[in-house]
Formats: C-alpha cells, structure tokens, sequence
C-alpha cells in the first residue's frame, strides 16, 4: 500500500473512532446495556434514525424504548407507541415553527410534542413558544403548561399561568414551581375550576420569589398520609380529575 | 360615547409603517386607542394610576409585538387583548392594598342634588368591584362607554348572548346594590 | 319575593339598554331612572387618562429595540422600562410571600440521598414514600434512571411498612413508578398527576423546581 493510501486509511480509522457527539445518543448501546436482545433493538434504532433524519429529536423516542423495555412490553406494543410519538413530535416541530422558530432547539421540540399529548392544542403551544423570552423558558414552559394540565387545570388556565410566569427576569427553572404551587393550592381545599378562574382573571399564579433561599417555609417535612392496606393497587389508578 | 374601532384601513397603514421604521407613528395609535380604552382601563383597574400602569405596560407590549399582529385593519381589537391582560394583571396586583370599605358612601340624602351625585357614584364604583371579572369587564363597555354588543364582541372575542346575559346579570348585581341602599 | 329578590322586568333591563319604552311599574321606572342615573355620576366622575400618559407611553416606545418579524430565535429580552410605583411593589411583595407559605418544602438535611449526580449545586433532595407492608423489595424507577428497577432502592422505614427513598433531582418533569418485587409497577398516589404511558397503563408524573416540591 503506497504510503499516501496508508495515512489516509489511519485518518479514517481516526476519525471512525472518534466519539459521537457529546448530545447525539446511541439508542444501540443504551438498550444493549439493558439486556435488550439485537432484534428488538434493531427495530428500535431503525426508527430513531428515521426520527433524526427528519430533523426530529431522538431523545424522547429513546427513552421511550427505554421505558417499554424496562415494564418488558411487548415488540410491537412499543413499535406502535414510538410512532405515535413520532407523529406528535412532527406535530410538535410544526406548531414551533410555526411559532416563528426556524430552528428550534430539540429540547423546545420535545415539550412541544409534550404539550400535544396531555391535551394543549396547536394553538397554545404556538402562544406559549412565541411568548417566551427565550428558548430555555419555551421548553419548560410547555412541559409546565403539561404538567398543569394534567393536573386537572383547563387548557386556556394551563397556558396563561405559564405565560404570566414568563418574564426577562425569571430563570426558567422556576417555571418548574408551578405546579407545586397548584397542588398546595388543591391541598388547601382550592377546587380547579376556581383555580383556573382566578388564574385566569388574575393573570396568573404568585410565583414565589428566589431570593431567601432554602431558608424561607422549609425545613418541616409534610405530613404523609397513612396508605391503604396492602399494597398499593394493581398499578391501575384514576386519573385525577 | 367612547372612541370606536377606527376604520381599519387607517389603522393597518399606520402598523405598516411603524414597521418599517416610523416609530412617531406609532403615536397616533397610541393617542386613539389610549382615549377610547382609557375609561375601560380605570374602571376595570379601579383606580386612575394603576390603570395608567397597565395602560402602559401594554402600550409598551404592542409595539413589541407589533410584528405578530396578524391583521393590523383590526388592530384596536388587538390591543384591546393586550390592556385587558394587563388591566387583570395590575388589578390583582394593587388589590391588596385597595379595599371595598375605602369606598365611602354617604348616607342617603333627598336634600342636595350634588350630594345624591356623589351617592350615586360611590354606590356604582362599590357594586361594580363587587361585580366578577369578566361582568364588571362586560358591564363597562356596554354601559360606562356605550358599545354596542357587535363591537362587544370583536373586543372580547365572545358570542354576543353570552355578553348580554353577562350585562344582565351585572345589571341585576348593580340594581340590588342601589336598592339595598335607598329602600 | 320582595320586589328586590324578584329583580327587573324584561321591559325595565331593555330601557335600561336604551331601548324601549318605560316599564309600567312607577317603582320600577323609578329604580331604572335611578340606575341611569347612577352610571351618568359614574362616568362623568371617573378620572381620565390624560394626554400626558400618551407623552410618557411614547418616551417608553422610543426606548424600545425596533420590532420585526421574528425569524429563528431572536428574542426581545429587553427589561421593560415600566414606573412601578413603591406602595403598587410593596403590595406585590405582600401577595406573593403569602402565596410562598403555602409551599411546605420537602427539603430534608441529614438524610443520605441516593444521589444521581453527587448532590451537584442546583440539585433538590426529594423523598419518595410508599405504603407496602408486603413488599420485600421497593425500588424507584423513572425517567432520571432510564426506568432501572435496581439502581435505587428504597429503605424500611422503622414502622416496617413505610418505605422511602431521598434523591437528588435537578429541577425538572419527571415520569416514575415505584417496582415492588421486581414485578408490580405501582403509581405514587403523592405525585402531582398521574398521566397514560403510551403501553397501557400510567405512570406518575412530579415536577421538581428549584425550591422543592409540594405535594397535594
């Protein structure tokens, strides 16, 4: 082998070995090192790679592989649960960019396609992206606006909470206080629908202040009510309402 | 009465042109629609320098926004959106420290025709902070400023029966408020 | 029913519209009248925002970046140049540090957490509880763990039927079930919402901020 051929076959070795890219995921390696055997894995790792050349995020779909393997659902069970997050997060990327983003970020794609599946509509999650002071506050505030709603807020309060919360001056991280806010609220004896009446008449949630730190209401742990006898259920539990 | 929706032609050149760089111009929407929201405001805020708080506050958000305003021939429906957030915002915001019982209402008087005036005056500000949001909300528009339910509507972006059972039942709240009073 | 309870006649609410004839009733036309009335005082006496607002409002725009169209990711992330008046954020203030008592945080010192990321700055310790008096073995399985049902354990609580477990989450949406002997997936009835899995069943949904979490 001439000398030039050899030095350019240990630059492609090189370059073969270098690790992926510190955010890209290898499905393969994730599910092998779970037990998962090479034909399941295959299916799966077939179609993230169809999600990422999409320009999907393959974050979601891998740890959605990871879930099922884990619960040992069957192959096609999670074949039909991968696509149908495929489809909501096309749906997701649509209603982004629509929003007025031409290259959101995977993270705002994900809590888009978040946002459509516990019931937010096209439309809010386009209100929610656009109104965002950056991209870090769009992707917690779709995953909050979610939460809230699958807290038993409506979707119209779900989404002006979240809106009134965002601000220039707010660290998105503490858009993740909200629902804790809610359910205080609730433990309190507050009804959701009053809830969501006064969000939306008062635009918004009071959003407690950072300064103060750990030293502000903590400390005390919360009563833990006694559980039911035996074990807690099949599994199967009522949606809260 | 107060200051209609514009005719939108007017207002659409006017969005055009702040966009392209005419920011004086944006004054003349802000004069119009300052005027003929400006009652909505204080009434629904309650107190004169909280809605100029909120007034602003939403002036300053429009002209942020004003690249996402999908159909500038509306624009006064547009904004209207935008004042009545902050009005909420700033209202819930000042209620704390503004209570019912700071609105005073002298006790009923057949002698001076000012004085009824002033009764008067007290006994609808009273009822209406009494009123709930979106019936206080309702009530202004068609009463304090005069709007008929067509224009109601586009503000609101409601169903005119709705807005008008709204005005009645507020109109109801109001009428026993007075009555409570004199009888 | 006094003529109070009974309320206006049909006739009496549409004169008070401004249309129509007066109500029969010299009592009621007398209450319309007065109601009329009452909301001429109201209007005539509410302040107005006067021309100078429009002068302050202009000066606030001209400080403004230009708007347009937002295309990729430019955010306006100018802060807003609004007066706040003193008494208007001391009245903020009051209302949210009432709002903040209502959060009893879990925060807990001296308990070792199962840690995922060695306690990092920004992490939240939160304790997961479970009542199974039958269990052998309780272990915590989610979506910070890629649903691993052996990489944290929780332990006996000194009753023998309370299990818990403290972890270290950085704040965030979290999806979890609690593994009871390696084989029943059980939902924490102490999570903020319980949402479907896509396979069938539901998992537990807990939303961790950076002071905590409060449970229902």
């Amino acid at each position: 082998m001439s000398a030039l051929r050899w030095g350019v076959m240990v630059a492609s070795i090189a370059a073969a070995a270098q690790p992926a890219p510190a955010q890209e995921r290898n499905v393969r390696a994730e599910l092998t090192a779970r037990g998962a055997p090479p034909a399941y894995v295959e299916v799966i790792a077939e179609r993230v790679s169809a999600a990422r050349a999409a320009r999907l995020p393959a974050g979601p779909m891998i740890d959605k592989a990871l879930e099922g393997w884990a619960k040992r659902v069957s192959a096609p069970r999670v074949e039909v649960a991968l696509d149908q997050l495929r489809s909501r997060l096309e749906a997701g990327r649509a209603a982004v960019i629509a929003a007025g983003a031409s290259e959101p970020t995977d993270a705002v794609v994900a809590g888009a396609a978040e946002a459509l599946a516990r019931g937010l509509t096209p439309d809010d999650v386009r209100a929610l992206v656009s109104r965002a002071p950056g991209s870090e506050a769009a992707a917690a505030g779709l995953m909050v606006a979610a939460s809230l709603h699958a807290q038993g807020l409506d979707h119209a309060a779900s989404v002006r909470a979240v809106e009134e919360a965002y601000g220039p001056e707010v660290d998105p991280a503490q858009l993740y206080e909200l629902p804790s806010v809610v359910a205080g609220l609730a433990g309190q004896g507050m009804p959701m629908a009053d809830l969501a009446r006064r969000i939306m008449q008062g635009g918004g949630l009071p959003l407690p202040p950072m300064a103060g730190g750990a030293g502000q209401g903590a400390g005390r742990p919360g009563q833990v009510p006694p559980g039911p006898q035996g074990n807690q259920g099949s599994g199967r539990q009522q949606r809260r309402q | 009465m107060a200051g209609g929706l514009s005719d939108g032609r007017d207002d659409a050149v006017i969005v055009q042109r702040v966009l392209r760089g005419d920011v004086e111009a944006f004054g003349v929407l802000v004069h119009r629609y300052r005027e003929a929201f400006g009652r909505y405001a204080v009434a629904s805020c309650g107190d004169a320098d909280v809605a100029a708080d909120a007034m602003q506050e939403a002036w300053i958000r429009a002209y942020d926004a004003l690249a996402t305003c999908e159909h500038p021939d509306r624009f006064g429906a547009w904004f209207f959106r935008i004042l009545r957030n902050q009005c909420h915002n700033h209202r819930s915001r000042s209620r704390t420290h503004a209570s019912l019982d700071d609105v005073t209402v002298p006790a009923p008087t057949r002698t001076d025709a000012r004085v009824e005036w002033g009764e008067l005056r007290g006994l609808m500000e009273r009822a209406l902070q009494r009123l709930p949001t979106e019936q206080r909300e309702a009530f202004v528009l068609r009463h304090v400023d005069g709007r008929p339910y067509a224009e109601m509507a586009a503000l609101l972006g409601e169903r005119e029966d709705r807005l008008r059972m709204r005005v009645h039942r507020a109109r109801e709240a109001v009428r026993r408020e007075l009555e409570g009073h004199y009888d | 029913m006094t003529e109070a309870e009974r309320g206006w006649s049909d006739d009496a609410h549409r004169y008070a519209e401004g249309a129509g004839a007066p109500p029969d009733g010299a009592a009621e036309r007398a209450g319309v009248d007065r109601f009329v009335a009452a909301v001429q005082a109201y209007r005539n006496g509410l302040p107005s925002l006067g021309d100078e607002l429009d002068v302050r409002i202009m000066a606030g725009v001209r400080a403004r970046p230009r708007p347009v169209r937002v295309t990729g990711w430019r955010w306006l992330v100018a802060p807003r140049a609004v007066s706040v008046r003193p008494a208007l954020a001391a009245a903020a203030a009051v209302t949210l540090i009432v709002a903040s008592s209502v959060l009893t945080l879990l925060l807990l010192r001296g308990e070792a957490p199962a840690g995922l990321d060695g306690g990092a700055t920004g992490s939240i310790l939160v304790r997961f509880e479970v009542h199974a008096p039958q269990a052998e073995r309780v272990a915590l399985a989610g979506s910070f763990n890629a649903w691993s049902d052996s990489s944290i354990v929780f332990t006996r609580g000194g009753d023998q039927d309370q299990w818990t477990v403290t972890v270290a989450l950085a704040p965030g949406r979290y999806q979890y079930l609690f593994v009871v002997d390696g084989s029943e997936w059980i939902p924490d009835p102490l999570a903020h919402a319980q949402i479907e899995d896509e396979f069938g069943q539901v998992n537990s949904l807990l939303v961790v901020g950076p002071r905590g979490v409060v449970r229902s």
